[in-house]
């Protein structure tokens, strides 16, 4: 076997990244914006639907603001796991006709999404402080929580990527579940009071919080919107999370990875 | 263990084969309770043991599905044996396909520079290599263009020089050489034997059995998934052609199949050379003479039957075809047994291993007597260089 170390996997990483971002803008005239425009056209027509027809917005100072700070992270962390979830099939001719290792093809398609996250980001902070949100200490909090976030995000990728060699459906069913998974989110709104005030319901508020991706949302919201240190059990559960289905993650992926091979 | 040796030991490779594959979930539920999936297992290789040292080249001969390309595979890593070890030391380049690494709308540069990753090679390292690789493609006027642009030729090209850019210690090849114009082909070979020169170990797979038996000193003949000779690649290569010349098939994808009423039929059919030695091997400029033995079961004679040939791909692709009414020969006229000879020139524009099928039909009764598709192999190879060798000069001298 050729040797694969830790130096030649990131190389192989990099290039993997530089491809897919090469890729995505050939013959697009906004080329890199999109990864801006997509969240902002979210974000407008969230904004007009939660202010205007179902009007629960209102109860949230610079509503938009709140939108765009939790559509930012959702983005990528879709994007990220319905662009993986074909990464096996789409790759089989590569896989099939030389070794490397092929947990790179899912993490590189997580990476690709978390540079265009760390642009948005910086864009957002710029909004938001033309807007009077000050950032505060606490935004150094956000490197730990992206990485935690990254982790998490990775781990369920290489689930469905495996998945998906086995059973086509999982592509499908990706998407209706990252549909119920939004509203699920506290991203068009938070779980905080006025969460409990929206949903009406402390139990359900509870329940949400369970979400793997309910830690995250609440970090961004108060790092950056509310400028404050987010609370306790948002790391609790963003680390557990994290740890959990990255760990579920590379065990099935190392398990699962020679019969792929022979699948694809 | 010196760079560029090779031990497998024991090697077993599975594959699960389905019937009623479900590949949606509901029919995976469906399935378990109704236990119609039924998941075998597919010997692809039975207990493989060899050990190459560094500097062999060794050709892994056989027919389609004898785990020629598995035994590649497992080499290069990306199949793990289900039993057994395979280990090797060094670098490894795998010509298993060319230019997979390619993204249709990327130049001929841009992916260079970001498949040198796959061979463990940096930017700089690339930025080094990429005049040179495009050079040897003799596409440098074409790098900046994207490569679905370019034509299959081309996109191989690209794939080899690139593939064969760095200097490994293992080149595992797979067939790929088919590809491209005699020029290229001629300067793939030269960079393989360039290969040979410095000491590194080839292991080619190819039905190319010329090409074999220039390229390779070592063969090691698979049949159905075991090894069944490991030689010299003269010894090998003779013992392999006498075999697949006595069975009536070699196993393919297009299995032989053979229907009809066998009222009339083939007794034998017998490939041979003009001088009359039966042979399955036939170079461009010779000719093939099926000798058949046809008998009759009819009580009367039998007249205008149509005896017919063609000539198919491994894969059953039809390449040619003809009989005797197409062509207004003399359509057969006997009672009991008669023996009948076509003789077919061709020229050969691909030389491999083709596949010759017969039939006797009446069509004017609408009677299909007898078919043999796909039964008889033909290994047909590119015309013989006379005289091969030319003596330029020798000299002697006594000190």
């Amino acid at each position: 076997m050729s040797k694969w170390n830790i130096g030649r996997l990131l190389l192989l990483m990099e290039s993997l990244v530089a491809k897919d971002l090469k890729v995505r803008y050939k013959r697009s005239i906004l080329g890199f914006a999109w990864f801006l425009l997509k969240p902002l056209f979210s974000m407008v027509v969230y904004y007009f639907v939660f202010t205007r027809i179902l009007r629960f917005g209102g109860a949230i100072p610079h509503f938009s603001l709140f939108l765009l700070t939790g559509l930012l992270p959702w983005n990528f962390f879709s994007s990220s796991l319905s662009g993986s979830t074909s990464s096996l099939l789409d790759n089989h001719r590569l896989i099939r006709s030389i070794y490397f290792p092929r947990m790179a093809l899912p993490a590189a398609e997580v990476a690709a999404n978390l540079i265009h996250l760390l642009l948005a980001l910086l864009v957002l902070e710029t909004l938001l402080i033309v807007f009077g949100h000050y950032p505060g200490l606490s935004i150094i909090l956000i490197l730990p929580a992206l990485l935690l976030l990254t982790m998490m995000t990775t781990g369920i990728s290489m689930l469905l990527s495996i998945g998906n060699v086995f059973y086509r459906d999982v592509k499908q069913f990706i998407e209706v579940l990252l549909l119920a998974w939004f509203y699920a989110s506290p991203i068009i709104y938070p779980l905080d009071s006025i969460g409990v005030d929206i949903i009406q319901s402390d139990r359900l508020v509870q329940i949400l919080r369970f979400n793997p991706i309910s830690g995250f949302m609440e970090i961004m919201h108060s790092i950056f919107y509310a400028g404050t240190w987010p609370p306790l059990w948002c790391w609790v559960s963003l680390a557990s999370w994290s740890i959990v289905l990255l760990a579920a993650g590379m065990t099935v992926f190392r398990k699962a990875e020679p019969v792929v091979v022979k699948e694809l | 263990m010196k760079p560029g040796s090779i031990r497998m030991k024991n090697v077993t490779l599975d594959y699960r084969l389905y019937h009623d594959r479900a590949v949606t979930l509901r029919e995976t539920m469906l399935n378990f309770f109704n236990r119609k999936t039924r998941i075998e297992h597919f010997r692809a290789l039975d207990d493989v043991s060899f050990n190459i040292e560094p500097g062999e080249s060794v050709a892994v001969i056989g027919s389609n599905g004898a785990g020629k390309s598995t035994t590649l595979k497992i080499l290069a890593g990306i199949y793990k044996p289900t039993s057994g070890t395979s280990n090797s030391v060094g670098r490894i380049a795998s010509l298993l396909d060319l230019g997979v690494g390619f993204h249709p709308d990327l130049t001929g540069e841009e992916n260079l520079m970001l498949n040198g990753a796959l061979l463990g090679l940096n930017r700089n390292e690339m930025r080094k290599l990429v005049p040179l690789i495009s050079e040897f493609a003799q596409l440098e006027r074409f790098m900046d263009t994207p490569v679905k642009y370019f034509s299959n030729g081309m996109f191989m090209r690209l794939g080899f020089s690139l593939a064969t850019a760095v200097d490994p210690d293992i080149l595992l090849i797979d067939e790929v050489l088919a590809v491209g114009d005699v020029g290229f082909q001629n300067r793939c070979y030269e960079r393989i034997s360039e290969f040979q020169g410095k000491g590194r170990t080839i292991i080619f797979v190819s039905h190319d059995l010329e090409a074999v038996s220039r390229l390779c000193e070592r063969a090691i003949w698979l049949h159905d998934g075991r090894i069944k000779m490991d030689g010299a690649a003269r010894d090998v290569l003779s013992e392999y052609l006498e075999t697949a010349g006595k069975q009536n098939h070699i196993s393919t994808s297009a299995t032989p199949k053979e229907w009809g009423s066998r009222e009339v039929w083939f007794d034998s059919v017998i490939l041979r050379k003009a001088d009359g030695a039966p042979s399955c091997i036939f170079r461009s400029g010779e000719k093939i003479v099926v000798d058949a033995l046809i008998k009759s079961r009819l009580p009367s004679i039998v007249d205008n039957i149509v005896f017919g040939f063609s000539i198919h791909r491994m894969d059953g692709e039809t390449v040619i075809g003809s009989n005797n009414l197409e062509m207004n020969q003399p359509l057969l006229s006997f009672s009991g047994s008669v023996e009948s000879r076509i003789e077919i020139d061709l020229s050969i524009a691909e030389p491999g291993t083709y596949l010759l099928g017969v039939a006797l039909t009446d069509p004017k009764a609408n009677l299909d007597y007898h078919w043999q598709e796909f039964f008889y192999s033909l290994t047909l190879l590119e015309e013989r260089k006379d005289p091969p060798l030319r003596l330029n000069e020798a000299i002697w001298t006594q000190e």
